[in-house]
Protein backbone atom coordinates (compact mmCIF):
# COMPACT_ATOMS: atom_id res chain seq x y z
CA UNK A 1 0.00 0.00 0.00
CA UNK A 2 1.23 3.41 -0.95
CA UNK A 3 2.39 6.05 1.63
CA UNK A 4 2.27 9.65 2.00
CA UNK A 5 6.03 10.86 1.02
CA UNK A 6 7.81 13.23 3.19
CA UNK A 7 7.46 16.90 1.40
CA UNK A 8 11.32 16.73 0.47
CA UNK A 9 10.23 13.54 -1.28
CA UNK A 10 7.23 14.73 -2.88
CA UNK A 11 8.74 18.36 -4.23
CA UNK A 12 11.34 16.34 -6.10
CA UNK A 13 9.01 14.12 -7.14
CA UNK A 14 7.35 17.42 -8.60
CA UNK A 15 10.57 18.74 -9.56
CA UNK A 16 11.34 15.46 -11.75
CA UNK A 17 7.72 15.27 -13.31
CA UNK A 18 8.71 18.20 -15.08
CA UNK A 19 12.20 17.60 -16.11
CA UNK A 20 12.65 16.45 -19.85
CA UNK A 21 9.71 18.58 -21.02
CA UNK A 22 10.59 22.22 -19.93
CA UNK A 23 8.95 24.88 -22.59
CA UNK A 24 12.31 26.41 -21.69
CA UNK A 25 13.60 23.64 -23.74
CA UNK A 26 11.40 23.51 -27.05
CA UNK A 27 11.77 25.40 -30.33
CA UNK A 28 10.18 28.13 -30.09
CA UNK A 29 11.86 28.95 -26.84
CA UNK A 30 15.48 28.10 -28.18
CA UNK A 31 14.98 30.30 -31.36
CA UNK A 32 14.21 33.35 -29.54
CA UNK A 33 16.56 32.80 -26.66
CA UNK A 34 19.36 32.54 -29.21
CA UNK A 35 18.06 35.79 -31.64
CA UNK A 36 16.71 33.50 -34.41
CA UNK A 37 13.07 35.11 -34.07
CA UNK A 38 11.73 37.66 -35.96
CA UNK A 39 9.49 40.98 -34.62
CA UNK A 40 6.70 39.21 -36.31
CA UNK A 41 7.01 35.75 -34.87
CA UNK A 42 6.99 37.80 -31.30
CA UNK A 43 3.52 39.00 -32.68
CA UNK A 44 2.23 35.83 -33.50
CA UNK A 45 3.66 34.63 -29.92
CA UNK A 46 1.75 37.90 -28.18
CA UNK A 47 -1.70 37.26 -30.21
CA UNK A 48 -1.37 33.92 -28.48
CA UNK A 49 0.07 34.29 -25.37
CA UNK A 50 -3.05 36.50 -24.28
CA UNK A 51 -5.12 33.64 -24.90
CA UNK A 52 -2.99 30.93 -22.06
CA UNK A 53 -2.45 34.03 -19.70
CA UNK A 54 -5.39 36.40 -20.13
CA UNK A 55 -7.78 34.02 -18.23
CA UNK A 56 -5.05 33.07 -15.51
CA UNK A 57 -7.19 34.95 -12.46
CA UNK A 58 -10.79 33.92 -14.23
CA UNK A 59 -8.74 29.71 -13.95
CA UNK A 60 -7.81 30.88 -10.43
CA UNK A 61 -11.08 32.11 -9.10
CA UNK A 62 -12.14 28.53 -10.07
CA UNK A 63 -10.11 26.80 -7.71
CA UNK A 64 -10.66 29.72 -4.98
CA UNK A 65 -14.11 28.18 -5.16
CA UNK A 66 -13.14 24.91 -4.93
CA UNK A 67 -10.97 25.59 -1.49
CA UNK A 68 -12.64 24.98 1.83
CA UNK A 69 -13.13 28.19 4.00
CA UNK A 70 -10.51 26.40 6.32
CA UNK A 71 -7.17 26.65 3.96
CA UNK A 72 -7.13 29.59 4.86
CA UNK A 73 -3.57 30.42 3.51
CA UNK A 74 -4.09 28.43 0.37
CA UNK A 75 -7.08 31.18 -0.64
CA UNK A 76 -5.27 33.97 0.48
CA UNK A 77 -2.32 33.33 -1.87
CA UNK A 78 -4.94 32.34 -4.72
CA UNK A 79 -6.55 35.90 -3.92
CA UNK A 80 -3.26 37.33 -3.84
CA UNK A 81 -1.96 36.21 -7.24
CA UNK A 82 -5.55 37.29 -9.04
CA UNK A 83 -4.67 40.66 -7.73
CA UNK A 84 -1.36 40.73 -9.23
CA UNK A 85 -2.36 39.53 -12.42
CA UNK A 86 -5.22 42.57 -12.98
CA UNK A 87 -5.15 44.88 -10.28
CA UNK A 88 -1.69 45.38 -8.37
CA UNK A 89 -0.64 47.48 -11.04
CA UNK A 90 -0.48 47.54 -14.88
CA UNK A 91 -2.98 44.89 -15.91
CA UNK A 92 -0.16 42.09 -16.77
CA UNK A 93 -2.16 41.51 -19.85
CA UNK A 94 -2.16 45.04 -20.86
CA UNK A 95 2.18 44.41 -20.47
CA UNK A 96 1.29 41.94 -23.52
CA UNK A 97 -0.49 43.61 -25.53
CA UNK A 98 2.41 46.74 -25.26
CA UNK A 99 5.14 44.13 -25.79
CA UNK A 100 2.64 43.23 -28.88
CA UNK A 101 2.46 46.23 -30.35
CA UNK A 102 5.78 46.94 -30.49
CA UNK A 103 6.26 43.81 -32.71
CA UNK A 104 3.75 45.31 -34.94
CA UNK A 105 0.74 44.06 -33.67
CA UNK A 106 -2.48 45.78 -31.72
CA UNK A 107 -4.55 45.30 -29.39
CA UNK A 108 -7.41 44.30 -31.14
CA UNK A 109 -5.51 41.63 -33.23
CA UNK A 110 -4.32 40.26 -29.70
CA UNK A 111 -7.79 40.30 -27.91
CA UNK A 112 -9.47 38.34 -31.26
CA UNK A 113 -9.50 35.12 -29.90
CA UNK A 114 -9.45 33.86 -33.78
CA UNK A 115 -6.13 34.59 -33.91
CA UNK A 116 -5.20 31.73 -31.60
CA UNK A 117 -4.20 28.20 -32.87
CA UNK A 118 -5.22 25.28 -32.11
CA UNK A 119 -2.97 24.04 -29.57
CA UNK A 120 -3.28 27.45 -27.69
CA UNK A 121 -6.84 26.88 -27.72
CA UNK A 122 -5.96 23.16 -26.21
CA UNK A 123 -3.95 24.87 -23.67
CA UNK A 124 -6.47 27.39 -22.46
CA UNK A 125 -9.45 24.47 -22.02
CA UNK A 126 -6.61 22.47 -20.48
CA UNK A 127 -6.63 25.07 -17.54
CA UNK A 128 -10.18 25.88 -17.51
CA UNK A 129 -11.23 22.37 -16.77
CA UNK A 130 -8.20 21.44 -14.29
CA UNK A 131 -9.21 24.27 -12.62
CA UNK A 132 -12.65 23.97 -12.50
CA UNK A 133 -12.82 19.90 -11.86
CA UNK A 134 -9.60 18.91 -9.72
CA UNK A 135 -9.19 18.76 -6.24
CA UNK A 136 -8.12 22.63 -5.39
CA UNK A 137 -4.46 21.36 -4.17
CA UNK A 138 -4.24 19.28 -8.09
CA UNK A 139 -5.54 22.23 -9.59
CA UNK A 140 -2.76 23.99 -8.18
CA UNK A 141 -0.02 21.53 -8.75
CA UNK A 142 -1.01 21.78 -12.35
CA UNK A 143 -1.80 25.56 -12.60
CA UNK A 144 1.19 27.14 -10.21
CA UNK A 145 3.56 24.14 -10.19
CA UNK A 146 3.46 22.73 -13.43
CA UNK A 147 3.36 25.99 -15.45
CA UNK A 148 3.37 29.03 -13.55
CA UNK A 149 6.76 27.86 -11.47
CA UNK A 150 8.14 27.07 -15.09
CA UNK A 151 8.03 30.92 -16.00
CA UNK A 152 11.19 32.41 -14.74
CA UNK A 153 13.57 29.67 -16.30
CA UNK A 154 11.96 30.68 -19.53
CA UNK A 155 12.14 33.89 -19.30
CA UNK A 156 15.45 34.58 -17.75
CA UNK A 157 16.95 33.18 -21.12
CA UNK A 158 14.29 35.33 -23.13
CA UNK A 159 14.80 38.38 -21.88
CA UNK A 160 18.63 39.37 -21.86
CA UNK A 161 18.43 39.23 -25.64
CA UNK A 162 15.01 40.86 -25.77
CA UNK A 163 16.57 44.27 -24.60
CA UNK A 164 19.80 43.98 -25.91
CA UNK A 165 20.77 46.70 -28.09
CA UNK A 166 23.22 43.97 -30.25
CA UNK A 167 20.06 41.47 -30.22
CA UNK A 168 16.63 42.39 -30.48
CA UNK A 169 16.57 45.83 -28.99
CA UNK A 170 13.22 46.08 -27.51
CA UNK A 171 13.36 48.70 -24.75
CA UNK A 172 12.47 47.85 -20.79
CA UNK A 173 9.35 49.38 -20.87
CA UNK A 174 8.61 47.48 -24.21
CA UNK A 175 9.35 44.14 -22.75
CA UNK A 176 8.52 45.01 -19.03
CA UNK A 177 5.72 41.94 -19.01
CA UNK A 178 8.95 39.62 -19.14
CA UNK A 179 11.43 40.96 -16.42
CA UNK A 180 8.14 41.48 -13.85
CA UNK A 181 7.46 37.53 -14.74
CA UNK A 182 10.67 36.52 -13.77
CA UNK A 183 10.35 37.74 -10.22
CA UNK A 184 6.51 37.76 -9.38
CA UNK A 185 6.39 33.81 -10.42
CA UNK A 186 9.14 32.58 -8.68
CA UNK A 187 7.48 34.02 -5.55
CA UNK A 188 4.03 32.03 -6.61
CA UNK A 189 5.79 29.52 -7.54
CA UNK A 190 7.35 29.03 -4.36
CA UNK A 191 3.69 29.57 -2.78
CA UNK A 192 2.24 27.29 -4.70
CA UNK A 193 4.97 24.32 -3.63
CA UNK A 194 3.70 24.85 -0.40
CA UNK A 195 0.28 24.93 -0.50
CA UNK A 196 0.63 21.75 -2.80
CA UNK A 197 2.86 20.14 -0.30
CA UNK A 198 0.57 21.11 2.79
CA UNK A 199 -2.70 20.17 0.94
CA UNK A 200 -2.07 17.12 -0.88
CA UNK A 201 -2.18 14.73 2.09
CA UNK A 202 -3.17 11.51 1.02
CA UNK A 203 -0.93 9.39 -1.36
CA UNK A 204 -3.71 9.32 -4.15
CA UNK A 205 -3.78 13.28 -3.87
CA UNK A 206 0.29 13.51 -4.02
CA UNK A 207 0.36 11.19 -7.29
CA UNK A 208 -2.27 12.85 -8.97
CA UNK A 209 -0.68 16.21 -8.29
CA UNK A 210 2.87 14.77 -10.09
CA UNK A 211 0.70 13.38 -12.72
CA UNK A 212 -0.60 16.34 -13.34
CA UNK A 213 2.38 18.64 -13.32
CA UNK A 214 3.90 15.84 -15.56
CA UNK A 215 0.66 16.90 -17.61
CA UNK A 216 0.71 20.62 -17.36
CA UNK A 217 4.33 20.78 -18.31
CA UNK A 218 3.68 18.61 -21.24
CA UNK A 219 1.04 21.15 -22.51
CA UNK A 220 3.08 24.10 -22.25
CA UNK A 221 6.01 21.74 -23.86
CA UNK A 222 3.19 20.89 -26.73
CA UNK A 223 1.90 24.55 -27.15
CA UNK A 224 5.60 26.14 -26.99
CA UNK A 225 6.82 23.92 -29.69
CA UNK A 226 3.57 24.43 -31.58
CA UNK A 227 4.36 28.07 -32.22
CA UNK A 228 7.63 27.36 -33.70
CA UNK A 229 5.93 24.70 -36.34
CA UNK A 230 2.69 27.31 -36.83
CA UNK A 231 4.89 30.21 -37.60
CA UNK A 232 8.19 30.03 -37.41
CA UNK A 233 9.07 26.73 -39.56
CA UNK A 234 7.47 28.27 -42.63
CA UNK A 235 10.70 30.97 -42.54
CA UNK A 236 13.67 29.02 -40.81
CA UNK A 237 12.87 25.27 -41.24
CA UNK A 238 13.32 22.50 -38.89
CA UNK A 239 14.32 23.40 -35.36
CA UNK A 240 18.13 22.36 -35.18
CA UNK A 241 20.57 23.09 -32.03
CA UNK A 242 23.63 24.87 -32.51
CA UNK A 243 26.19 22.65 -30.69
CA UNK A 244 27.66 25.00 -28.07
CA UNK A 245 25.10 27.96 -28.03
CA UNK A 246 24.64 29.97 -24.97
CA UNK A 247 22.99 32.61 -23.94
CA UNK A 248 23.54 34.65 -20.67
CA UNK A 249 21.29 34.63 -17.64
CA UNK A 250 19.27 37.72 -17.02
CA UNK A 251 21.36 38.95 -14.13
CA UNK A 252 24.01 39.80 -16.61
CA UNK A 253 21.88 42.94 -18.42
CA UNK A 254 19.25 43.25 -15.44
CA UNK B 1 29.27 26.73 -1.07
CA UNK B 2 27.30 30.32 -0.84
CA UNK B 3 25.54 31.23 1.95
CA UNK B 4 22.76 33.75 3.00
CA UNK B 5 22.20 35.01 6.49
CA UNK B 6 19.00 36.45 7.50
CA UNK B 7 20.46 38.13 10.85
CA UNK B 8 17.19 39.38 12.07
CA UNK B 9 15.73 35.53 11.97
CA UNK B 10 19.25 34.14 13.06
CA UNK B 11 18.72 31.77 9.90
CA UNK B 12 21.27 30.70 7.17
CA UNK B 13 20.68 29.25 3.94
CA UNK B 14 23.63 27.31 2.55
CA UNK B 15 22.74 27.62 -1.65
CA UNK B 16 23.23 24.76 -3.99
CA UNK B 17 23.68 24.24 -7.51
CA UNK B 18 25.11 26.66 -9.96
CA UNK B 19 22.32 29.68 -10.53
CA UNK B 20 21.64 33.00 -8.97
CA UNK B 21 18.56 32.23 -6.62
CA UNK B 22 15.57 34.90 -5.76
CA UNK B 23 16.44 36.16 -2.64
CA UNK B 24 12.58 36.28 -1.16
CA UNK B 25 11.84 32.74 -2.89
CA UNK B 26 14.69 31.45 -0.90
CA UNK B 27 13.07 33.00 2.62
CA UNK B 28 9.36 31.92 1.99
CA UNK B 29 10.80 28.41 0.97
CA UNK B 30 13.57 28.23 4.09
CA UNK B 31 11.09 30.09 6.34
CA UNK B 32 13.86 32.93 7.03
CA UNK B 33 10.93 35.41 8.33
CA UNK B 34 11.65 38.08 5.40
CA UNK B 35 7.71 39.85 5.81
CA UNK B 36 6.41 40.53 2.36
CA UNK B 37 3.14 40.67 0.81
CA UNK B 38 2.90 41.33 -3.08
CA UNK B 39 5.27 39.60 -5.57
CA UNK B 40 5.98 42.36 -8.32
CA UNK B 41 8.57 45.19 -6.13
CA UNK B 42 5.34 46.82 -5.50
CA UNK B 43 4.33 47.44 -2.27
CA UNK B 44 8.29 47.46 -0.91
CA UNK B 45 7.56 45.12 2.54
CA UNK B 46 10.41 43.31 1.69
CA UNK B 47 12.49 45.18 1.34
CA UNK B 48 15.81 44.35 3.50
CA UNK B 49 19.36 45.93 4.45
CA UNK B 50 22.67 44.35 2.93
CA UNK B 51 25.03 44.66 5.28
CA UNK B 52 27.59 42.20 3.35
CA UNK B 53 28.30 41.01 0.06
CA UNK B 54 26.47 43.32 -2.00
CA UNK B 55 28.40 42.47 -5.00
CA UNK B 56 27.05 38.93 -4.74
CA UNK B 57 23.67 40.28 -6.19
CA UNK B 58 22.08 41.65 -9.33
CA UNK B 59 21.97 45.16 -10.08
CA UNK B 60 18.64 46.66 -9.09
CA UNK B 61 15.51 46.44 -12.01
CA UNK B 62 13.31 48.61 -13.22
CA UNK B 63 10.70 48.37 -10.56
CA UNK B 64 12.88 48.42 -7.63
CA UNK B 65 14.70 51.47 -8.85
CA UNK B 66 11.45 53.17 -8.89
CA UNK B 67 10.00 51.56 -5.64
CA UNK B 68 13.01 51.97 -3.39
CA UNK B 69 14.55 55.50 -4.82
CA UNK B 70 17.43 57.10 -2.10
CA UNK B 71 16.71 53.99 -0.08
CA UNK B 72 19.04 51.72 -2.81
CA UNK B 73 21.73 54.16 -2.33
CA UNK B 74 21.59 53.36 1.46
CA UNK B 75 21.84 49.87 1.21
CA UNK B 76 18.27 48.01 0.86
CA UNK B 77 17.22 45.90 -1.56
CA UNK B 78 13.85 44.25 -2.08
CA UNK B 79 13.98 40.34 -1.67
CA UNK B 80 11.41 39.82 -4.50
CA UNK B 81 13.34 41.64 -7.34
CA UNK B 82 17.05 40.87 -6.12
CA UNK B 83 19.17 37.41 -7.31
CA UNK B 84 21.73 35.98 -5.42
CA UNK B 85 25.05 34.13 -6.07
CA UNK B 86 27.38 34.12 -3.32
CA UNK B 87 27.51 35.49 0.37
CA UNK B 88 25.17 37.80 1.51
CA UNK B 89 23.87 38.72 4.93
CA UNK B 90 21.04 40.72 5.03
CA UNK B 91 18.65 42.21 8.06
CA UNK B 92 15.09 44.01 8.34
CA UNK B 93 12.52 45.75 10.65
CA UNK B 94 10.30 42.74 11.80
CA UNK B 95 7.51 45.08 11.86
CA UNK B 96 7.94 47.16 8.53
CA UNK B 97 4.95 47.01 6.44
CA UNK B 98 4.61 48.82 3.19
CA UNK B 99 6.84 51.80 1.93
CA UNK B 100 3.31 54.10 1.70
CA UNK B 101 0.00 53.70 1.51
CA UNK B 102 -0.20 56.22 -1.12
CA UNK B 103 1.65 54.00 -3.86
CA UNK B 104 0.07 53.59 -7.54
CA UNK B 105 -1.61 50.53 -6.48
CA UNK B 106 -3.73 52.42 -3.79
CA UNK B 107 -4.27 54.72 -6.30
CA UNK B 108 -5.33 53.07 -9.09
CA UNK B 109 -7.97 50.81 -6.76
CA UNK B 110 -9.31 54.11 -5.63
CA UNK B 111 -9.36 54.96 -9.27
CA UNK B 112 -10.96 51.80 -10.27
CA UNK B 113 -14.07 51.90 -7.00
CA UNK B 114 -14.53 55.48 -6.81
CA UNK B 115 -14.86 55.31 -10.20
CA UNK B 116 -17.40 52.23 -10.20
CA UNK B 117 -19.67 54.06 -7.82
CA UNK B 118 -19.76 57.15 -9.32
CA UNK B 119 -21.21 55.40 -12.85
CA UNK B 120 -23.42 52.94 -10.52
Amino acid sequence: MAEVLSNEQFRTALEDAMQGREAKDASFSRAWATGKLERHHFARWAENHYHYVGPFADYLAYIYANTPDSCTDAKDFLLQNMYEEELSDDRHTDLLIRFAEACGSSRERVEDPRNMCAMTRGLQGWCYATAFREHFAVATAALVVGLESQVPSIYRKQYPVLVDPDGYGFTEDESEFFDLHITSDEVHGERGYQIVLEHADTPDLQQRCIEVVRDGADMRFAYTKALYDTYVRPDLGEWHEEPGVTNPPVEALA
Amino acid sequence: MPRIFFRTSGREVELTGDDAVNLLRVAIRHECGVPWRCASGNCGTDRVLVEEGADSLSRPRKRERERLGDLLGMGYRLACQTYVDGDVTVSWDPDQKSLDEDSRAAERLKRIWLGAADSA
